[in-house]
């Protein structure tokens, strides 16, 4: 079935609202950083203004941003490296391997998902300062792998029960170990299972705010910890605030923009099975 | 099963990680869960037993912070849930201009939450916000956003949407596109209208994604606290004083008893919510995999 | 193993090996940790910090938390024994809570020139008798006035509750989006801090002499009729309002006053960020059968378990000290505010032209009452806040509210 033309005219006209309601809020922030604050409140609202650059300027100078901005990168690339790794390998254990307690020990791994965090941060605190954790990067990068891994296979599974079998099995007769098979069969077909959990994975770390609050502080401070600083106790510093908020933003398009390429309906599917 | 015993030493790896980093901390803040400890006094720590959990279930306002959270979750859930779907079936067609498109419904999830909330709190500024001021020229007048008791509720639940509508889109989406696309084409072959599709091939394919997903949300509104706290703080009132937001309180004046004990409560909730789900969902056509 | 197999692993392992690397560093003896205040004033004491360091040899790491948090910081890392920091940044109400982990400075204090601190502020950072930090940057709230709109009207800034009820009620007109005074009635604590000023003046206490909750007395009830009578000529929606709020209002030339602390004095003062910079006039807070500017100073002390006393003194001197206090008065930003507490900085002419609030401040400060010192007080506060948060919302009559505070004191405190 072709889609016709009149189909293609009512799927751009729904877009528009949907893409004014995302859109707006981030056009507001974009624009907030490059604006005074007394522009910002204006009646009737600057559509267009001219951009001042002060916004940035005071971020990038009053706090060592970049190196925060690097604490976050690393850290983040470090969640999604290890919650895919371990991620992918629970994921398609449970997915092709069946045991007494499988269902219970699933539920408990998604148990884990739901764990009371703001109440966890004390524990692992005095954890991590047993182990001499606190700090640093490792000590962040546990908390959050953790955070992200119950999602992580949870996801995958659904993505990997729907890989055909006979595809596996025709390689394990080729003589591919169960490993070989998970790396060069099925997560080929299951990719965009694995970008969505990446870009999750990365957002986790990325984002979250209490850990790397109390966990961290001179060291491995992450920029959400920051930012939160610029709501001071005399309110928050809008400009700045967006300015910062900008600036976090462009790596996560950066690799969404990469990533998603991957994104695409069975990329690969039709090619295993002919 | 294709991998058959090999399975195990694809699970231990992660599974270790997670009960080692997760359940040593939950263990201990149940445990903490029966003791009096405030941190001003850290010599003054005693076993009170269910006397924390006795408090709670006495406090109205403990109960009322239920019944905020469950409106809340169930609210924000269901519209988050609808429209991802819709979002992703939208972008499901095979229209090349879409695919750039993708990229821009994803950009919410991408700013810091606490900047999300705070430009909202802009926007719903009831004297001087933009949007306050574009409904007033419509002649709409300006909704008390945040300051009006139910109003406060449904504004909390817009932000989160819009934040999170993204996370529903995106999954589901990726779900969609796994889809063998031969059914399908089988199916427009044979005359299946497109409800008809969306019926007996999407919904019962996509079933263990969609779930998936409304877990994860449900679970997550039901803790959210940044976006409570910039909007309204709890307030009007005790209005939209979740269970988290009590939370918070209690933990930040360092009563760490009470905190971890709702903290467990919320854990105990949280997973009743998602159990129930599961069943209901799972139950009668049987887990995946 | 496969190629791809070992690929895997081996990446896996330089992972690993590349985390264990990543111990913490051993401090030296010369350095020393501050925790502070992000943003608003952790930016001029950055700025400061390499003149510190050049003096001195002692290199300073800051741990800057929101405001939010910092107190919930402070309190797991001093309680905990973590000893992560030399030196703490602690708003005034949390100096009793922290105080049985702070060290008692009096010894080390006789050597600074204490005559120059304006006595109060020295005050907030005492504990029963003992001093457990030095005052930083004072803070106290101010009534904040449109000079050119009370002319206009031939008006003279309000000294009384009533005059400034009637000043607001002249200037109150919603139609024209002009309103008499900016407020909050949030569940901000603000919320509750306003009320709390208004019944101080007519003589309540939120703690009374006995230890007991004071505020559902008859001046206690007075006061919070004045608080709710402030709303009636305030914007709109001041239910909504938060500490910002209030700023924005006057800042966009909608409010004709506002009670405001004194740090949130300077951003009003700022051209991009208000329209009535240098419109506005200060004076003190009004009086009923008393004067009660609410007093919030930020003060430094140094945790017990500091490895590094002494060089974390020579940071509390100079960061409390004339030489920072004069540095900070200047610095360019309007969103950093750090006011000295030093008379000697703050009667200086040079702060007097660059700061227009300066003399209302230092006045305030001469008459300002301390929140009760308490080491329960942060509970008590919060109580405070989330009731008044009810009263505001209309869950609660004023006389219930009045109840439910003093009884929520009372329980916090044993009573």
């Amino acid at each position: 079935m072709k889609p016709t033309r009149w189909q293609a005219a009512l799927t751009a006209l729904l877009l528009v609202p949907v893409l004014a309601w995302t859109l707006f809020p981030i056009y507001w922030i974009a624009t907030a950083s490059f604006k005074t604050e007394l522009s910002l409140y204006a009646r009737p609202p600057h559509w267009l203004f001219t951009p001042i650059a002060d916004n940035y300027t005071r971020v990038l100078t009053n706090i060592p941003f970049f190196q925060y901005l690097k604490n976050s990168l690393v850290i983040a690339i470090g969640t999604t490296i290890g919650s895919l790794v371990l991620g992918t390998l629970a994921g398609y254990g449970f997915a092709r391997f069946r045991f007494r307690l499988s269902e219970a020990v699933r539920f408990l791994v998604l148990v884990m998902r739901m764990a009371p965090r703001m109440v966890l941060v004390v524990p692992y605190y005095l954890m991590m300062q047993r182990l001499g954790l606190l700090d640093t990067y490792t000590g962040l990068l546990i908390a959050y792998v953790s955070f992200a891994l119950p999602f992580s296979i949870w996801l995958l599974i659904g993505f990997f029960v729907d890989v055909p079998l006979e595809v596996e099995e025709a390689a394990m007769i080729d003589g591919c170990s169960p490993l070989g098979v998970l790396l060069r069969i099925v997560i080929p077909i299951a990719a965009p299972g694995l970008v969505v959990a990446a870009i999750f994975a990365f957002l986790v770390s990325w984002n979250e705010f209490l850990f790397a609050l109390i966990l961290s502080g001179v060291e491995a401070k992450t920029l959400p910890v920051v930012i939160a600083g610029l709501n001071t106790d005399a309110g928050p510093l809008y400009g700045e605030m967006s300015a910062a908020a900008v600036m976090v933003m462009l790596p996560n398009i950066v690799m969404t923009l990469a990533l998603q390429r991957y994104l695409v309906r069975g990329l690969t599917l039709g090619a295993v099975k002919g | 099963m294709a991998v058959g015993s090999a399975g195990r030493w694809f699970l231990l790896p992660g599974l270790v990680f997670l009960f080692t980093i997760d359940l040593i901390p939950l263990l201990y803040s149940a445990w903490i869960s029966f003791y009096n400890w405030w941190l001003l006094r850290p010599r003054d720590v005693r076993f009170v037993g269910l006397a924390n959990y006795a408090r709670l279930a006495s406090d109205a306002e403990f109960t009322r912070a239920v019944v905020v959270t469950t409106l809340f979750t169930s609210g924000a859930v269901l519209v988050e849930f609808l429209a991802g779907l819709g979002l992703a079936l939208l972008f499901a067609q095979p229209f090349r201009f879409l695919r750039p498109l993708r990229v821009l419904l994803l950009l919410p999830l991408f700013v810091v939450p606490v900047v999300g909330a705070t430009m909202w709190r802009v926007i719903f500024h009831p004297e001087i916000g933009v949007l306050n001021y574009y409904l007033s020229v419509l002649g709409l007048g300006r909704p008390p956003w945040l300051s009006d008791p139910t109003l406060a509720l449904v504004s909390i639940t817009i932000v989160d949407a819009w934040r999170t509508i993204p996370f529903m889109f995106l999954v589901m989406y990726a779900g969609i596109e796994t889809l063998p696309g031969e059914l399908y084409e089988a199916a427009s072959v044979d005359g299946a209208s497109a409800w008809h599709r969306f019926r007996y091939i999407t919904v019962p394919l996509l079933t263990y994604i969609m779930l998936l997903a409304v877990l994860i949300r449900a679970m997550d509104v039901f803790r959210e606290f940044d976006i409570i706290f910039v909007l309204t703080g709890g307030g009007p009132g005790t209005a939209t004083q979740t269970i988290q937001i009590l939370n918070y309180r209690a933990f930040g004046l360092g009563h760490m008893g009470e905190a971890n004990a709702i903290g467990m409560v919320t854990l105990i909730l949280v997973t009743l919510m998602c159990w129930i789900l599961l069943r209901a969902v799972l139950g009668r056509r049987g887990a995946p995999a | 193993m496969t190629r791809i197999e070992k690929i895997v692993w081996s990446v896996l392992l330089v992972f690993t090996v590349a985390l264990a690397a990543d111990a913490p560093g051993w401090a030296q003896s010369k350095t020393i940790t501050l925790s502070m205040l992000a943003g608003f004033k952790e930016d001029v004491v950055r700025a400061n910090l390499p003149e510190f360091e050049k003096k001195t040899g002692i290199k300073v790491v800051v741990d800057a938390a929101p405001f939010a948090d910092l107190y919930k910081k402070q309190v797991l890392a001093l309680s905990t024994g973590a000893g992560r920091y030399d030196v703490v940044f602690v708003d005034e109400p949390w100096v009793p809570p922290l105080s049985e982990f702070l060290l008692p400075l009096n010894e080390r204090m006789k050597t600074l020139d204490v005559a120059d601190f304006v006595p109060t502020t020295l005050a907030s950072g005492a504990f029963q008798g003992q001093q457990y930090a030095m005052p930083v940057d004072c803070n106290v709230q101010i009534l904040v006035y449109r000079k050119d709109l009370f002319e206009q009207k031939g008006l003279k800034p309000p000294a009384t509750w009533d005059e400034l009820l009637s000043a607001a009620k002249a200037f109150h007109d919603p139609a024209k989006e002009k309103y008499g005074i900016a407020i909050t009635a949030s569940s901000d604590i603000q919320t509750a801090l306003y009320m709390l000023l208004a019944q101080w003046s007519y003589g309540a206490e939120l703690v009374d002499a006995s230890g007991r909750g004071g505020l559902n007395t008859p001046a206690g009830k007075k006061g919070g009729e004045v608080f709710l009578e402030l709303l009636k000529v305030a914007p709109l929606n001041v239910r909504s309002y938060a500490f910002a709020d209030v700023n924005k209002a006057v800042q966009l030339g909608q409010a004709a006053m506002a009670i405001q602390w004194a740090s949130g004095a300077k951003p009003m003062e700022d051209k991009q960020r208000s329209s009535v910079a240098g419109k506005l006039g200060y004076v003190k807070v009004p009086k009923a059968v008393r004067q009660t500017p609410m007093r919030g100073v930020w003060t430094i002390g140094i945790p017990k378990n500091s490895a590094n006393q002494d060089a974390a003194w020579q940071f509390v001197t100079w960061l409390s000290g004339k030489d920072f206090g004069q540095a900070a008065m200047k610095f360019p930003s309007s969103t950093s505010a750090i006011h000295s507490s030093r008379i000697s900085v703050l009667k200086d002419p040079g702060t007097r032209s660059a700061v227009p609030y300066a003399d209302t401040l230092y006045d305030s400060l001469q008459i300002a009452k301390e929140r009760p010192r308490l080491r329960e007080y942060a509970d008590v506060q919060e109580h405070l806040r989330v009731t008044a948060g009810k009263l505001t919302a209309g869950e609660l009559t004023l006389d219930a509210a009045l109840k439910e505070i003093d009884a929520g004191t009372n329980r916090i405190l044993g009573k």
